[in-house]
């Protein structure tokens, strides 16, 4: 896979292997916290640490819409800048002003799959299994690569400055 | 009730108010650079200021972040629950 930045500033991920692009599409469905209780509660954190119930009721009542549609925002504008790879290209180009969107997409897949796999500092510490053994390596091996992503994105913001 | 009673009972009421602290806990997940950048834009910190406290969450387990009025507390940690850090608020007097 070939990284450059287009005159825009936007990333062109181009000729992005089969395997590479399996990982970038399943970002999105990674994402989704779906009936996972353990997921839900990592991307939707209570704010006071349940000492607070009146600000915890609050929170839920009002903020938690608002933060799973912000969630979910980003998720599709991710899903819409993957269309090429889901349409059997090998390129993919991320507009400067869709980063953040990423960033937020990828740290949800990030942190909804080591909640939903039990995935702590010792298995990220610890080389990925290849090739992967069961659901939980394929998770482990997700949460590497779009952690590659994420630094590669922020450096890139940050080179913008 | 006059300019000056008004302004002496608001500043009476921010004397008693309970000042609460945002904090930002450990989470092994999140990366280094991500927490920091996330620091620099919610609280403006230069860049130095943003790592010390990430490097304070990641050693120390939690960081204090900001200290203040409840609404302003609240609005912090929802920046910060948008960027999808641990981050509660506590009472500063009883944590």
């Amino acid at each position: 896979m070939k990284i450059e930045r287009d005159a825009d500033g936007g990333f062109v991920f181009a000729e992005v292997e089969p395997p590479l692009v399996e990982l970038f599409l399943a970002i999105p469905p990674a994402a989704d916290p779906g009936g996972s209780r353990a997921a839900q509660d990592r991307l939707f954190p209570d704010p006071a640490a349940h000492k607070e119930e009146a600000l915890s009721a609050e929170w839920n009542e009002l903020v938690r819409p608002e933060l799973r549609e912000a969630f979910e925002n980003a998720t599709a504008t991710v899903e819409g800048d993957l269309e090429p790879l889901a349409a059997g290209r090998d390129e993919l180009t991320i507009p400067l002003e869709h980063m953040d969107a990423w960033l937020n997409t990828l740290n949800q897949a990030r942190l909804a799959l080591a909640a939903r796999y039990g995935v702590g500092e010792a298995d990220l510490n610890r080389a990925a299994a290849y090739p992967p053994r069961d659901e939980r390596d394929l998770a482990v091996s997700q949460i590497h690569v779009y952690g590659l992503l994420q630094e590669c994105l922020i450096q890139g913001l940050e080179a913008e400055e | 009730m006059n300019a000056t009673q008004t302004k002496t009972k608001s500043q009476t009421q921010t004397t008693l108010e309970t000042p609460w602290n945002v904090v930002v806990h450990n989470d092994p997940v999140n990366l280094m650079s991500y927490v920091t950048l996330v620091f620099r834009r919610v609280f403006g910190f230069s860049k130095e200021k943003a790592e010390q406290h990430m490097l304070e969450v990641h050693q120390k387990g939690r960081s204090i972040l900001w200290s203040g009025g409840r609404e302003r507390a609240e609005l912090y940690v929802q920046q910060l629950h948008a960027s999808l850090l641990l981050a509660t608020m506590e009472r500063a007097n009883n944590p």
